[in-house]
């Protein structure tokens, strides 16, 4: 059951990598460290201000949305189209900045939003209280992301782009601003994960490393563009470590994600981004 | 091309060799971790900068070759440099079935997965308590005199500078960077990928693995921190990248740059460390995503090292009765 609702802020997790991905075919290094950044900014507004994480989302979303544009424009348009190794480094050097930025200004000591404590009694089971909040804000936003996606007009300009950048630039698409929205959405995802995940575990300027990991386990699990996938993708990736976490040792739990992704990475011989879009 | 560069690079090579002679302590260790980071730095350049596949875990066989340097040492009694030599065998060992998995990986994956792998082996340095100590660290005897360990890194160097040469001189060489410019091509053409792929990382393992066992025998201590440190990984990659991967000057140029710039500037201002490599790595990449050495090459303002394709290049031209002009002495990268 935790297993289960881990899953849905690992959905989150992983629907804004997918999404660049899908968009202009960068991996995104810097995901996790941006995740990472929504969970400091929250964690500071509740110590500072006492600000419930479910208010400062309000700020914290939109800052965060701009805050992916101007990333974007600066430093991701450029490597659109290039060799996948320049764009590969070009976000692990953005990884290494944030990192760096979050150390600078939070320290390196861990953060944490102790509020909805305490769990309701299903039975036998335990189910925390902030895990099902946390899912069902997840799942809430996944399904709006996914009906953005299928219904409005720049729903539509996004998958257009993410099918043949270059028909959609025939048929009038700004693809450019397309591929700012899609990075600013993403971001913005990622600092709503980010907010949430903060609320359940302690967080640290360096575990952004960790948190690509998962939210990369997730996309290859689900293959990408597949909603449904995905969501799978994160119950097994979850279920696997709270399992590995109860059973084996919590060290190893960490190690989970690594191992999943590596195994399953091996057992499928085709290119898991070669198929589908956002 | 004039000799000067030439001659320059001499001097800086030749200077570095005679440092231990010459320098202060001070000097001798500034010396040796410009050594380090520059051997590092073409180490990776084997495999990343010619099969184009980046690794972003090579950290992962300095640690293996560290630790494996440590335990002979003080399990065993070896003197050190035998320990370091077994430390870098041991790290190719590891090298055979990590390549053979990781490789299958391709772009991204393959960064991602060689992340992970150093990882976990740090998690397990860390966790297997009996063996390594786990995070309290191995205690080798101090050493007092750093000539030894700096003219065994120097040695090291050259050996990788030499045999960079000889890569770029090389149908092994030639068909890595077919590799890297279209794996399926290469396929196509009959190359056998794999095989050169992982021969390509087990000869990067190797001397990163001896790097890491004169590095914790240089240190006197080794922990699981430090055995997989991120900066050693982020200096040789940021040195090679910013010189120009899969060149023979880019490291030297980087590899010296990043790690006297590190230098400098770790000690005035070690907050920010981390983050200028980011910084450094991303306007390289925007500005100049071949390389510092490689915009020197086509300036002419370092002499060109890939003889072997030119002189294929000129012969082509010349069966097809094409003028030999300036585009057939032109660098080719």
């Amino acid at each position: 059951m935790n297993g289960v609702l881990l899953a849905g802020l690992y959905v989150l997790m992983a629907v804004g990598l997918n999404l660049v991905f899908g968009v202009m075919r960068v991996i995104n290094f810097a995901h996790g460290e941006l995740i990472v950044l929504a969970s400091l900014m929250t964690a500071s507004a509740f110590t500072a201000y006492g600000t419930s994480p479910l208010l400062s989302l309000l700020v914290v979303v939109p800052v965060m949305f701009l805050l992916g544009y101007g990333i974007e424009r600066l430093v991701i348009e450029p490597v659109v189209d290039t060799p996948q190794m320049v764009s590969l480094l070009t976000t692990f050097g953005l990884s290494l900045v944030l990192i760096n930025g979050g150390l600078l200004l939070w320290g390196a000591e861990e953060r944490a939003v102790p509020v909805l404590t305490g769990a309701f009694r299903i039975g036998t089971l335990a189910v925390p209280r902030v895990r099902v909040l946390t899912f069902g804000i997840a799942a809430a936003a996944t399904l709006a992301l996914y009906a953005f996606l299928r219904l409005s007009d720049w729903g539509r300009a996004v998958r257009a782009t993410a099918q043949a950048p270059t028909m959609a630039q025939t048929c009038g698409i700004d693809v450019r601003r397309v591929r700012g929205l899609a990075f600013a959405l993403a971001t913005a995802l990622a600092a709503l994960a980010g907010s949430l995940l903060v609320i359940m575990i302690p967080v640290d300027p360096q575990v952004g490393g960790l948190l690509i990991l998962k939210a990369f386990a997730v996309v290859v699990l689900g293959g990408l563009g597949n909603l449904l996938g995905a969501l799978l993708g994160a119950l097994v990736l979850a279920n696997a470590e709270v399992f590995a976490a109860y059973y084996v040792s919590p060290v190893l739990s960490e190690a989970v994600a690594f191992l999943v992704l590596l195994g399953l990475l091996l057992l499928r011989r085709h290119d898991p981004l070669a198929v589908g879009t956002a | 091309m004039s000799v000067a560069p030439l001659l320059a690079a001499l001097v800086v090579v030749g200077g570095l060799g005679v440092l231990p002679l010459v320098g202060s302590a001070y000097a001798l260790s500034l010396g040796y971790s410009v050594v380090t980071f520059t051997a590092l730095a073409y180490s990776w350049n084997l495999v990343s900068g010619y099969t184009g596949y980046v690794s972003l875990g090579h950290v992962a066989f300095f640690g293996v070759g560290g630790y494996t340097t440590a335990l002979l040492v003080t399990k065993a009694q070896w003197h050190w440099l035998l320990a370091a030599v077994a430390g870098g065998l041991v790290a190719a060992l590891v090298a055979v079935p990590a390549g053979a998995a990781m490789l299958r990986l391709r772009g991204p994956y393959f960064a991602i997965g060689m992340l992970g792998l150093a990882r976990v082996l740090e998690r397990l340095a860390l966790g297997w308590d009996s063996l390594t100590h786990g995070g309290r660290g191995l205690y080798l005897p101090p050493i007092i005199d750093t000539r030894g360990v700096y003219l065994a890194a120097f040695a090291v160097l050259l050996l990788l500078i030499a045999g960079t040469f000889w890569l770029e001189n090389s149908s092994f060489g030639l068909r890595l960077l077919a590799i890297r410019e279209d794996e399926t091509g290469a396929e196509s053409l009959g190359i056998p990928t794999a095989r050169l792929k992982l021969m390509a990382f087990v000869f990067s393992a190797l001397p990163t693995g001896i790097l890491g066992g004169i590095w914790a025998w240089h240190l006197s201590y080794l922990d699981p921190g430090t055995a997989f440190g991120i900066n050693i990984e982020l200096t040789a990659i940021v040195g090679a990248i910013l010189g120009g991967a899969g060149t023979v000057w880019g490291p030297l140029v980087g590899g010296l740059g990043i790690s006297l710039v590190g230098e400098a500037l770790w000690a005035r201002f070690p907050r920010v460390h981390l983050g200028l490599f980011g910084v450094i790595l991303v306007v390289t990449m925007l500005g100049l995503p071949r390389g510092l050495a490689t915009a020197l090459m086509r300036l002419r303002a370092l002499p060109p090292t890939r003889f072997l394709i030119r002189r294929a290049v000129r012969q082509e031209w010349r069966a097809q009765g094409l003028p030999l002009g300036r585009a057939a002495t032109a660098p080719i990268d």
